[in-house]
């Protein structure tokens, strides 16, 4: 009996082409968006997730601001870890990590530049259990200068060579050190925010002199250190958690220890000097919700469409309910038909996935697959959709099966009110979605554009940034020839200005230092207000930049105290209580047990993306020199002219430097690079919204053909007593439009809601304006008609006595 | 076979209800041939319809072999249809999607008969309407005389009791309604009993008994001396 069921359904589907392929097509469309967002969001999910990683948490800083603790620093002091672990019976252990931002290796002359390592100690093989595959696991990181590699960088390195007791020299801030690899671990994977390719043993911090006694002396002043642990399975993390917190270290009452779980890190966490710009669980949630959303529509086309048919249908209904069908029997072939067709569309959306994957990842370098082990995580939700496939199968299968078979053989099946109603409520569910999805395309896209209008408070245009290792080597030879250097630059065409300074708008908070307790010029004592600084060694800095000041000036050479001025920003002045600027030039500030000058105040300006408020600032004079900046006229208008200026520093910097490398960066794009995720956000949203529409146009469609057809007598008969074309497209369409204005009503306080929670994430945000609701509401009604109107003029235009020669 | 007394249908729309049948009895034996006549809208197929059991009555008591039927729900009705009861439409009434082996096929599925005893039933059958060389055609691709020979083959795969036909000939020309009718005879006197609705007189001139409905009642009830006449 089964076979004949499925005979009959593929023979059904092939019959019936256009309604098969809107059907198989919407429901692939719907499927494979739900199947791509799912791998996204999986991917994003699965951050930091390895054995045991369940029971491992983070410790960060909070910071006093005002009357409450923020979250101020990912990073911790070198005390953190080891007094945690001995204060705590439920720490198990405990391992730091001192992230390096670069370090340059050589091996047989060879120089390798390498991001993502860091300084561990002993215990992290216990904590992160990635896999060691050369060396002995109690050892590997015990002896100073030893070193840990991932195959990747040991291939690299090494090529076929065994690497286990070779030596590498280590180059970074101006230092070297002789390292032996002791060990090879599994490359670690893309999904962890502590991107990791060396781990250097944390001993060698006495031995490397890059690191000051500030940072080997165990203390509480220096916090550069991300710390993590590990508890027992059975503790009760809340209670830890409080404890934590309440703790009174070293009787610092302006900032406290607080931790976080390892897992929620990448989606969660989004603290100053984090490892990396980790993601966004808004982000992930809002795409979760559209998936769903997408899914939905196509299956609410799917019944619709279906359950509209059916009605076709009824004189084979009949036929065999007079073969002695019983209504189950009827209804299992119903959805038997459901089912094949439905896992036909999910077969389809697997190839059609696995395809945009692999264009995806080409394109982006991202690792996204659709591997069984993806399966297997989902496998919650793929039950889920195939219960809803049942779901979906079983309401067709009930209005089918239900069918009288008296009438059913005349054909006088007609549908029923309430099924009436059911469909209404479907449509103008779809219709409430698309409102939804294009009220929220637009905000999205608005706001994007609203961040990339703002006035910055600086101007970064024409400006490029570089740094080496050598730059950065404190060395009088080499700092005399950083001097020639520059003056070597200044002389190019072009070049307008050349800065040094420890980072620029855009370089993140990396190179910025925060503090907290500052003495205002009247002496007030602030402890708990954070404030961020950094240093700059020329007074053209803010001629540069186009800073403007609202009192006093830039830095001045011949200051009496040269080193202890600085220029800070308004908000920085509204903090110290300067209300009149003019009255704050010559202030003095102190702060890290100093005395400071202030020469000038610059307007506010947005050091990071407008995402943040803008921030108080210090900004020092001082001998510094991680970036030169280079800024060029703006005579320069081709890309060509832009790569021969840069060809012309190069050659410089290689006159003086020939054994280093040279990167740049525009800090115009690296500060826009900031809206990067955004901006993917955007587009994706702005896909699936596309995809949404097409799936909801395709049932409407499919829905207004068959509408036709079982309006045709009704069409022909009004025509033969004088309905005009229009009367008749009136008649058609006026349903759709009422059934728009409904599911307008309801998107507007669900977009609005929707948006307004995704607006808190920018400091800066747009407005949510009515013209946008007003705007969403004409696409929507405009594709609609365009959709319906397609079949329902061909319906209407018809020549009245064919139908009705039919009847 | 058939006992119906005091029988009433009516329909209702939301605000006209027409009365189908009204009062009627009749009473068919096994191995009859009745055929219903009357002017459209008398009420013809909703009676064949009620004696179908594909609909109730809204009155009266229907005995279909010694069993009241006309109280029962859908699914009963369907188990006591199945294997007993064929039906013959004036629209051949197969489905488009299935073979001529197929839709003969149908009634035995649903009775649960094994796949090798189908398969030889339905052979047998088409051989006897003489349409076995059309097994593997759809209907659209058969002539309506052959569609119909295919439903009378469907209606009798099972050997039922009683075959009810609705204007068998009704879309069929003179020479392959007069196959039609000749089969319906055959199977007649094979001891099937078959209560036809017909506008024809030619065909209700194969039936022993015709019976006369006008507004819903029946008005002459007449014999039929010669049987199967051939014009």
């Amino acid at each position: 009996m089964y076979t004949l069921y499925f005979k009959i359904a593929i023979r059904y589907l092939l019959k019936n082409k256009l309604y098969s392929v809107i059907n198989i097509l919407g429901l692939s469309i719907g499927v494979a968006s739900f199947i791509l967002i799912m791998v996204y969001v999986n991917y994003e999910r699965s951050y930091d997730s390895f054995d045991g990683s369940e029971d491992v948490y983070r410790v960060y800083m909070d910071y006093k601001q005002g009357d409450t603790f923020v979250p101020g620093d990912a990073q911790t002091y070198n005390l953190t870890g080891p007094t945690i672990k001995n204060k705590f019976p439920e720490v198990l252990e405990q391992v730091r990590l001192y992230k390096f931002d670069e370090v340059v290796f050589t091996y047989n002359n060879k120089i390798f530049k390498e991001k993502d390592g860091a300084l561990a100690d002993p215990s992290y093989f216990d904590i992160f259990k990635y896999p060691l595959l050369k060396g002995d696991l109690n050892s590997v990181l015990q002896e100073p200068n030893t070193i840990v590699l991932t195959q990747n960088l040991a291939t690299k390195l090494f090529r076929d060579e065994n690497p286990i007791g070779k030596d590498i020299v280590a180059f970074s801030a101006g230092n070297e050190v002789l390292l032996r690899v002791t060990g090879i671990m599994n490359n670690v994977p893309k999904t962890t925010h502590m991107k990791t390719n060396f781990l250097i043993s944390y001993a060698t911090i006495h031995t490397w002199d890059t690191f000051g006694n500030y940072y080997r002396e165990p203390n509480w002043n220096q916090n550069h250190f991300f710390t993590y642990f590990k508890v027992d399975k059975n503790t009760n993390i809340d209670a830890l958690k409080s404890k934590i917190i309440a703790w009174d270290f070293q009787g610092n009452f302006r900032e406290r220890h607080n931790i976080e779980s390892l897992e929620d890190i990448h989606l969660y966490s989004n603290k100053p000097y984090e490892a990396e710009v980790n993601g966004s669980a808004v982000r992930v949630k809002f795409l979760t919700a559209i998936a769903i959303v997408i899914l939905v529509l196509a299956w609410l086309n799917y019944i619709n469409l279906s359950t509209t048919k059916s009605l076709e249908r009824t004189k084979e209904v009949g036929i065999r309910k007079v073969a002695g069908a019983q209504r189950a029997q009827l209804g299992i072939q119903s959805v038997i038909e459901s089912m094949i067709l439905n896992f036909g569309a999910i077969l389809l959306a697997i190839c059609i996935s696995i395809f945009v994957l692999s264009i995806y990842n080409k394109a982006t370098g991202s690792e996204l697959a659709l591997t069984v082990e993806t399966i297997k995580q989902l496998s919650p939700v793929i039950a889920i959709v195939i219960l809803a496939i049942l779901l979906v199968s079983l309401y067709p299968a009930w209005v089918l099966s239900s069918y009288s078979p008296s009438k059913a053989l005349k054909g006088k099946i007609r549908a029923s009110a309430n099924g009436l109603h059911i469909r209404k409520g479907l449509i103008i569910t779809q219709f409430l979605a698309t409102i939804v999805l294009v009220m929220s395309t637009i905000v999205i896209t608005k706001q994007i554009n609203h961040l990339q209008n703002q006035p910055l408070g600086t101007s970064l245009n024409n400006i490029i940034a570089f740094s080496g290792e050598l730059l950065t080597k404190k060395d009088a030879v080499l700092e005399k020839k950083y001097e020639v250097m520059k003056n070597e630059i200044m002389k190019l065409p072009y070049v307008t200005h050349v800065v040094t300074s420890n980072t620029f708008p855009g370089d993140g908070f990396g190179n910025l230092s925060s503090s907290v307790g500052i003495t205002y010029p009247d002496g007030t004592q602030d402890d708990h207000n954070v404030n961020y600084s950094y240093e700059v060694n020329n007074p053209e800095y803010f001629e540069m930049m186009d800073m403007k000041f609202v009192a006093g000036s830039t830095f001045l050479p011949n200051h009496k105290e040269k080193n202890q001025q600085v220029v800070i920003n308004e908000k920085m002045a509204q903090m110290i209580g300067i209300s009149n600027p003019k009255e704050g030039v010559g202030k003095k500030i102190k702060f890290w047990n100093e005395e400071w000058n202030i020469t000038g105040i610059v307007k506010n300006y947005h050091h990071f993306g407008l995402k943040a408020s803008v921030i108080p600032i210090i900004i020092r004079y001082s001998k510094v020199d991680n970036y030169m900046l280079v800024k060029f006229d703006t005579t320069i208008t081709s890309a060509s002219g832009y790569t021969q200026a840069i060809t012309q520093i190069e050659n410089v910097w290689k006159q003086t430097f020939p054994e280093s490398t040279f990167d740049y960066t525009f800090v115009d794009k690296q500060f826009d690079a900031q809206y990067d995720d955004d901006r993917q956000f955007n587009k994706v949203f702005r896909a699936f919204t596309i995809l949404a529409i097409c799936i909801a146009a395709l049932g409407l469609f499919g829905l207004t053909s068959y509408t036709c057809v079982q309006r045709k007598k009704e069409i022909g008969i009004r025509k033969v007593n004088g309905a005009s074309i229009f009367k008749i497209l009136k008649l058609l369409n006026i349903d759709f439009i009422k059934w728009i204005g409904i599911a307008f009503v309801i998107a507007i306080p669900i977009a609005w809601y929707a948006m307004n929670s995704w607006l808190e994430n920018f400091a800066v945000k747009t407005t949510i304006s009515w013209w946008i609701f007003v705007l969403a509401g004409i696409v929507t009604l405009v594709i609609t008609l365009l959709t319906v109107s397609w079949k329902s003029f061909v319906a209407a235009s018809g020549n009245p006595v064919n139908v009705l020669r039919d009847e | 076979m058939i006992q119906i007394e005091k029988l009433k249908k009516s329909f209702r729309t939301e605000e006209v209800e027409t009365l189908a049948l009204n009062n009627v009895n009749l009473k068919v034996e096994t191995g009859e041939f009745v055929a219903i006549m009357g002017p459209s809208g008398c009420g013809k197929s909703t009676l064949l319809n009620i004696i179908g059991m594909l609909d109730n009555p809204n009155e009266g008591y229907y005995h279909f072999d010694g069993q009241e039927v006309g109280g029962l729900k859908e699914n009963q009705r369907t188990k006591i249809r199945k294997g007993n009861l064929g039906f013959v439409f004036q629209s051949f009434n197969l489905i488009d999607e299935l073979t001529v082996f197929e839709n003969v096929e149908l009634p035995l599925i649903y009775l649960n008969v094994k796949k090798s005893e189908r398969e030889q039933k339905v052979r047998q059958v088409l051989e006897r309407m003489k349409i076995a060389h059309r097994e593997k055609h759809f209907p659209q691709q058969l002539s309506g005389g052959q569609q119909q020979r295919v439903a009378i083959a469907r209606a009798v795969v099972t050997n039922p009791k009683l075959i009810l036909a609705d204007e068998p000939t009704g879309n069929l020309d003179s020479k392959n309604g007069i196959e039609v009718m000749n089969l319906l005879t055959e199977l007649n006197q094979e001891g099937t009993t078959i209560v036809m609705v017909t506008h024809s007189d030619r065909d209700s001139h194969y039936a022993h008994r015709v019976i006369n409905l006008f507004d819903g009642q029946i008005v002459t009830e007449s014999q039929n001396r010669a049987i199967g006449v051939q014009l």
